[in-house]
């Protein structure tokens, strides 16, 4: 491939039937789409990339990741089997990055893991994972809407059942 | 609709609140604005009708459109009456079935739009019915509406009502027109009634949502305390927070080791009770992996070569390792196929990885709060305990009346005495076949412990201090200064000469082939079996070193100085021997130095696995050191004792130590922290054990003190000084 002329361009086009031109590098990112153009070569490098699971918003959002994450070195298997670097900490773009509302950070989760861009997904699963963190049962009830479908009983047994962790 | 009529439009509008524009201007403009979308094909509709009228700028609304209609609003419920019929009903009849009965009307020509359409496209999915993501209504907003709506006239209820049914049946396209019509004429003070609202509003179950796999990774991200919590939130999270995938990772993050986030480390299992558990594992595999899919059993395949390549020094390890990977891979295939009955009763017979790790977990507390059960076993020894060893059900202690007892752990009762030294005992070993015994007779006896039997016995020149089998060898040292190793196979016995005096620890490597001996000449040494050769001395005792012990292929040492750099410790200690985590498949290249630290015959041969990279010795100058095998530097010595250490134990979790000072000590083995001081002998403690759960101490004084740490908190009492 070469790349004599400029960036080699891409377009996506969203569910909503948008286009948006991207660099070839970033929306490589993205192994799903890295995956197809491998597979079909150059040739399709002029056409319309069909993104049919992703809005306009959500997609331009992944985009701007995409960019500004392009320089990062390619996720290696490794970290995902030693679970001793697993953390919830977050760099702090990918914090500002994920400051949305929850849609959009549903969106991001789900539009990540379709196009399967690992690192962002994440990114995604950590800032959710934090929402939850240090909260008690009402306080996350709260944080995501969720009704209190136990029954009284239920409630002070499952309190019961759980209290062991907070003896440390 | 007549109170509405009678109602001037000036006395609507002068109430302070804008909570009277939202209705009556609302009302006006809703109502005309949602025609003008449902219709927006219909060029000729009459909206500029009511701009005839303009007047009455002069109130202080804040819509731009509100005052040219309000004029003609005594019109209009008789306009929308009309209109009603023309545009309401058409656009519901249109729209509703493609939401609410997607096969039931196939002949609408929605339907068929529909249907050669991806419904993501047409509907959001939060509006498919079909989704499980809708959000559930609110019973107080709903209840606040219906009394809002209840204060309106009937003109103004049936308006407004007409207006939320467009919407209601509108498809995702022209709602979200209809939202930006109408945030276009809201006014700041209507924004921030919207803003708040979808603040309040915008909130996602988002674990309940996600694909299962999704919300399980998100967990994943959880500590212990907070998966807890999210059992608590509701029946979905509870299902979903104590999931397999979740708390075999926890097991696996915590369970013998610091995690290194937390720096919260569980016990392991029994070594006993981790075979029972294998056994029934493989048991229950052999079944699936006949009912299972063919993927399934090629994963266990796969992993079974990689626990069979791994190294012999590992196994006990391993298998902590290899269970979960199995148990994961069943769990893994639960959770993503419907459940088969095979599965279901393989579910039945493993227990939940939740209910693993807070056993462990109870376990750890009671460690931390030194929380135990305490028996003591006495009154039998006619003299000072040496030595001991215990497992899941016996306890063996050797002593200076020159026997060697075995007590029932559950009774405290002795089940056998050994008779045949006929000098005090030093040192003993036993495991399923036999138990080796060192004594102050000059020899060595290896028993048939079941039937009292005496197999077979090695002589030495002077007394013998210690013992240590490994695999086919046999290690001993005596008071003659020497080491014999014999092999159990050969029937060969060679020496290893160097020590000045007394050698007083012997601890073999087979994985190295390399032995670790401690003596009264303040030094420790490290021998090369192949060649028959000291490698290496380690001097910095100022005492005689009683013990010396390898520490776990784990163990990494933290120094407060170089805390920033731990990726670099991930790795496994040694380069030889493949990891034990799945994750070192591929061995980390050891640099080359650390292989020339131990001489060439590490150097030349770059198969061969190095020795044990720290080991921890105990002196009776009162410290106990831990020191660098490659380097021979002492990065850390443990200081607490006030008189010799004669014995030291240990684990990934603690180091123990018991002393001349009739105390035993619990360290925590990366900050050097003694942790707690437990006291009770009457006399120097002259032998401790460890396991997981249990630690024992025995004394000059003749007693054995076994204190064990699996109890129910209610069941313990507080043992030992936390220091």
């Amino acid at each position: 491939m070469s790349e004599n002329n400029g960036p080699i361009m891409v377009t996506l086009q969203s569910n909503d039937m948008q286009q948006i031109q991207v660099e070839k590098a970033i929306v490589e990112r993205s192994m799903l789409i890295k995956n197809m153009l491998d597979d079909l070569g150059d040739g399709v490098i002029g056409q319309t990339i069909p993104i049919p699971n992703v809005t306009e918003p959500v997609l331009r959002k992944v985009i701007e990741w995409c960019e500004h994450h392009r320089g990062d070195p390619p996720s290696t298997n490794e970290d995902e089997s030693d679970n001793r670097k697993k953390t919830t900490d977050i760099e702090e773009w990918d914090q500002k990055f994920m400051q949305v509302d929850q849609e959009m950070l549903f969106e991001i989760i789900l539009a990540s893991n379709y196009l399967d861009i690992k690192p962002l997904l994440d990114v995604g699963c950590k800032t959710v994972a934090n929402m939850i963190k240090g909260k008690s049962p009402e306080e996350i009830r709260k944080t995501f809407n969720i009704t209190n479908d136990f029954t009284a009983e239920e409630e002070e047994q499952i309190r019961r059942e759980n209290e062991w962790a907070e003896d440390r | 609709m007549e109170s509405y009529q009678q109602l001037p439009p000036t006395t609507r509008h002068d109430g302070l609140a804008y909570r009277s524009n939202d209705d009556q201007s609302a009302h006006s403009n809703h109502h005309q604005h949602a025609m003008i979308v449902a219709r927006s094909r219909q060029p000729s509709f009459p909206v500029k009708a009511a701009d005839e009228s303009g007047e009455t700028l002069s109130r202080d609304n804040c819509d731009r459109r509100r005052p040219e209609e309000n004029g003609d609003s005594s019109r209009l419920p008789n306009v929308s009456q009309q209109f009603m019929g023309q545009t309401v009903t058409p656009f519901l009849r249109e729209h509703i079935p493609g939401l609410y009965a997607p096969i039931g009307k196939p002949d609408l020509p929605s339907m068929i739009s529909l249907k050669n359409k991806d419904p993501n496209s047409k509907f959001c999915y939060r509006h498919r019915p079909d989704s499980k993501c809708r959000r559930a209504a609110d019973e107080s907003k709903m209840a606040l509406i219906q009394s809002e709506l209840e204060s309106l006239p009937c003109g103004d209820r049936q308006a407004i009502t007409n207006v939320w049914s467009l919407f209601s049946a509108a498809p995702t396209k022209h709602r979200e027109l209809m939202l930006q019509g109408i945030i276009t004429q809201c006014c700041f003070p209507q924004l921030s009634i919207v803003s708040r609202e979808v603040h309040e509003q915008l909130k996602i179950d988002f674990l309940s949502t996600l694909p299962t796999e999704l919300s399980l990774k998100i967990l994943c991200y959880l500590d212990c305390s907070s998966l807890c919590k999210a059992a608590q939130v509701s029946r979905r999270w509870n299902t979903l927070s104590g999931d397999d995938v979740v708390w075999h990772r926890m097991c696996e993050q915590h369970i013998g080791r610091k995690c290194e986030k937390c720096h919260w480390g569980l016990p392991r299992l029994e070594k006993k009770r981790l075979k029972e558990w294998k056994i029934q594992h493989q048991a229950d595999l052999q079944n699936s992996r006949r009912a299972m899919v063919p993927s399934l059993a090629t994963s266990v395949n796969g992993h079974g070569s990689l626990a069979s390549s791994a190294a012999k020094r590992g196994a006990e390890t391993l298998d902590d390792h290899a269970r979960p990977k199995r148990q994961c891979i069943q769990s893994a295939a639960t959770s993503s196929q419907p459940p088969t009955t095979s599965q279901q009763e393989l579910e039945k017979k493993f227990r939940p990885w939740k209910d693993v790790y807070r056993d462990r977990f109870k376990v750890g507390s009671n460690w931390k709060y030194g929380r135990a059960t305490m028996k003591t076993f006495a009154g039998q020894h006619t003299n000072g305990v040496t030595c001991l060893q215990f497992d899941d059900n016996i306890l063996a202690t050797g002593s200076y009346d020159s026997t060697i007892k075995l007590w029932d752990i559950e009774t405290s009762e002795v089940i056998r005495t050994l008779h045949g030294h006929t000098m005090g005992i030093r040192a003993l070993q036993f495991d399923d076949r036999m138990l080796v015994s060192g004594s102050l007779d000059s020899t060595v006896k290896i028993w048939n412990w079941r039937t009292g039997a005496c197999i077979n016995t090695l002589n030495h020149q002077g007394g013998v201090i210690t013992v240590h089998m490994d695999g086919d060898l046999l290690a001993s040292g005596s008071m003659d200064r020497s080491i014999k190793i014999f092999n159990f196979k050969t029937q060969q016995t060679y020496s290893l000469r160097g020590h000045q005096d007394w050698v007083n620890h012997v601890r073999l490597d087979v994985s190295s082939r390399t032995l670790l001996s401690a003596s009264d000449d303040c030094t420790v040494k490290l021998w090369d079996l192949d060649s028959q050769t000291c490698i290496k001395t380690y001097e910095g005792h100022v005492g005689q070193v009683q013990q010396v012990l390898p520490l776990p292929d784990d163990y990494e040492f933290e120094d407060e100085n170089t805390r920033d750099a731990d990726a670099v410790s991930v790795a496994s200690n040694r380069s030889g021997t493949p990891g034990l985590c799945a994750s070192s498949s591929l061995p980390t290249p050891q640099p080359d130095e650390e292989r020339a630290a131990y001489g060439p015959a590490f150097q030349l041969d770059s198969e061969r696995p190095l020795p044990p990279r720290y080991m921890l010795t105990g002196s009776l100058d009162a410290t106990m050191r831990l020191w660098d095998t490659a380097t021979g530097k002492t990065p850390r010595c443990f200081f607490g004792h006030v008189e010799g250490l004669w014995a030291i134990a240990v684990d990934s979790l603690r180091f123990v130590s018991g002393s001349n000072d009739a105390t035993v000590k619990i360290w925590e083995p990366r900050t050097g922290r003694c942790e707690r001081t437990f006291t009770g002998h009457a006399g120097p403690v002259t032998a401790v054990g460890l396991s997981d759960s249990r630690v024992a101490s025995g004394g000059e004084d003749g007693e054995v003190r076994l204190y064990s740490f699996e109890a129910n908190p209610s069941e313990c009492e507080q043992y030992g000084t936390p220091s």
